[in-house]
């Protein structure tokens, strides 16, 4: 096992938890297992929180330029890392070096922007509200939060997270997905590595046990999520009902709608990368094709032709364009949405299931799926498949594609290709879609922005990222003041 | 060292390879007449390597990592067997920038990202630059 079992990170010291319960995790190109993640027993997340409470005190009063210099020292070293941790996504996910090195990048990115906190914190105030008194409205952590993070970015989503938090002054612990764990622990070696006061930062292994226990507990204040739909609504419910704040990313369906105006070259590049980046398992990958009016037969032809010559195989090999899904469960379960779209009579014109890797027989290897003729009720127009199948659905017009979109339960990200500037503003002023790409297949928003989301993409106000971030991870005190 | 450049990372890859084996060449030929020039390559291609270092992981970015297609490094492949002779090496290392130019040039055409893509024509420009200085030495008499 070429990482061991890991360890738990609790007030500044790795730990090895106590549970009898270890989980698997799989190299997802070769089978392999890789490393064993553990359970992590109720008193080990108690202890956890416990940890992240006591250090809250001294490091909320700690001045936030000196909190950003930690964001400095810890971006130097995921810098010089780099590589490494690139690699160690793709060896637990499966998602091809690129990715992995767009995603550490894109984490790096957000201990870049939290590095701002002294500014990002300011409050604001006026003079005079009413005669000789002044009014100030200042920012102020709240104590322990939390992130219960999924797989399909495991180094990158935390840390949508936990450089806002702790910038502003709270503490922190992350539960790791248990399919892909270690890229965060890596993470938290290099946070290890700053020399945070014991207990700022914190890291606990496990799965939906660990994640109930950290969701009941009364010294944790608010949770960040990102995963599922079904997940996502519980986990606001429930944090909810502890009175908690939370903020939920979930689930997605997301549509590409493609003018005649579009230039094909460019766009059958983009829907490729949105459709089949990370075999298809992220939030905003584009799902459906609403192709409108004369586009769709030679649109169509062009994606066939260029989806088929995508190489698959180890992400690990530069030249490989997609690598393989995240685990045998996850294959299952797209092999059966093909199978379900056959049986709704959508026509498969590319069937990824046929590819084989010889090199790794026991890799979770499928290839880019298409489907045409697909109608907005099938179940694989309106289910999140959460893998490298593309839907096609002629439309007649604008107006139709909207409508489909618009009776999508999800709302994450929606793109439009064209070279009209009138549909471009039509398109992003009507879509009720948290992310809208405009000749981008992929509308993932930088870590200055927040990754937005809508209806059932998205349970909660603030977001991750940017200044959401920041109000979420704070609170507003006004301050009223009058001298005699 | 990978022959299809179809990802941003092979491109880069290859071209990371690219220069360890320039500065290694030009630090095995580093002699006599050729001591001073060589050396000064040899320092630029392990400049030129940090560049790209950096590119790689500055430089993607998720939104646009589109498949790439029509660059192959069998196209830029070179063989510089071992030589003593001065006139030989200063042809080989002629060979050896012409190539490289020819490289970054076309992967800069191909390259999604533009500021990936300005990095790779300017090293391609910096490639002729070095061309010339050592036509120049070979002007001299060497």
């Amino acid at each position: 096992m070429e990482y061991g079992t890991l360890k738990n990170y609790v007030a500044g010291q790795w730990e090895h938890s106590a549970s009898t319960e270890v989980l698997e995790v799989h190299n997802p190109a070769t089978g392999e297992v890789i490393a064993q993640v553990p359970v992590s027993t109720p008193e080990e997340v108690h202890r956890a929180v416990v940890a992240a409470k006591a250090a809250f005190p001294e490091w909320r009063e700690t001045p936030p330029v000196v909190r950003a210099r930690y964001m400095f020292r810890l971006k130097a070293l995921l810098e010089e890392h780099f590589e490494e941790l690139a690699r160690t996504v793709t060896t637990e996910h499966g998602k091809i070096l690129d990715e992995a090195r767009g995603e550490v990048r894109r984490a790096i990115e957000n201990v870049e922007v939290a590095a701002g906190i002294p500014s990002l914190l300011m409050g604001y105030n006026a003079e005079d509200v009413a005669a000789g008194i002044d009014e100030e409205c200042v920012l102020q952590p709240l104590g322990v939060f939390c992130c219960i993070a999924p797989f399909n970015f495991p180094a990158m989503v935390p840390f949508w997270f936990l450089p806002y938090a702790v910038a502003c002054g709270n503490t922190y612990i992350v539960k790791p997905s248990e399919v892909c764990p270690i890229s965060q622990n890596k993470m938290f070696e290099l946070l290890d590595a700053v020399e945070f006061p014991p207990g700022v930062v914190n890291l606990v292994n496990g799965d939906r046990r660990v994640v109930d226990v950290l969701l009941a507990h009364p010294d944790v204040v608010g949770v960040s999520f990102v995963g599922s739909t079904p997940v996502g609504r519980y986990i606001y419910a429930t944090a909810a009902a502890h009175g908690k704040r939370a903020q939920c990313q979930a689930g997605a369906k997301n549509a590409l709608v493609v003018l005649p105006d579009a230039p094909l070259g460019p766009t059958v590049a983009a829907i490729l990368t949105s459709a089949f980046g990370t075999a298809g398992q992220r939030c905003l990958a584009g799902a459906l094709v609403l192709a409108v009016g004369e586009v769709y037969e030679p649109l169509k032809e062009r994606l066939v032709e260029a989806a088929s010559r995508l190489k698959v195989g180890n992400g690990l090999d530069e030249t490989v364009q997609m690598g393989p899904v995240v685990s045998r469960r996850a294959l299952e379960r797209i092999h059966g949405y093909i199978e379900k779209g056959l049986e709704e009579g959508a026509v498969l014109l590319l069937d990824g299931r046929k590819v084989q890797v010889k090199e790794y027989p026991q890799g979770y290897f499928i290839g880019p799926t298409i489907f045409d003729r697909v109608r907005p009720e099938m179940a694989i127009a309106r289910e999140e498949i959460f893998g490298p199948v593309l839907g096609i659905i002629p439309v007649a017009d604008f107006e139709e594609a909207l409508e489909i979109i618009e009776n999508l339960p999800y709302g994450n990200a929606a793109s439009l290709f064209t070279s009209s500037g009138k549909f471009a503003r039509e398109f992003k002023y009507r879509v009720r879609c948290g992310n809208i790409g405009i000749n981008v297949g992929i509308a993932a928003p930088v870590a200055t922005f927040p990754f937005s989301g809508m209806k059932q993409s998205f349970f909660g106000d603030l977001h991750g990222q940017g200044r959401d971030a920041i109000q979420f991870f704070t609170e507003r005190k006004v301050v009223i003041t009058r001298w005699f | 060292m990978a022959t299809e450049l179809n990802t941003f990372g092979a491109i880069l890859g290859f071209a990371i390879e690219w220069e360890k084996r320039a500065a290694a060449f030009y630090e095995a030929g580093a002699r006599n007449r050729l001591l001073a020039t060589f050396l000064e390559l040899a320092q630029g291609a392990r400049k030129r390597l940090r560049r790209l270092e950096q590119a790689r992981r500055e430089g993607v970015a998720e939104m646009i990592l589109e498949p790439i297609s029509g660059l192959d490094g069998e196209a830029y492949r070179l063989e510089l067997p071992p030589e003593t002779d001065e006139l030989a090496l200063l042809n080989q290392a002629r060979l050896l920038e012409e190539t490289a130019a020819r490289f970054y040039r076309d992967a800069a055409t191909r390259m999604p990202i533009r500021e990936v893509a300005r990095l790779l024509e300017g090293l391609a420009q910096e490639n002729l630059r070095r061309r010339e200085s050592l036509d120049h030495l070979g002007l001299a008499g060497l």
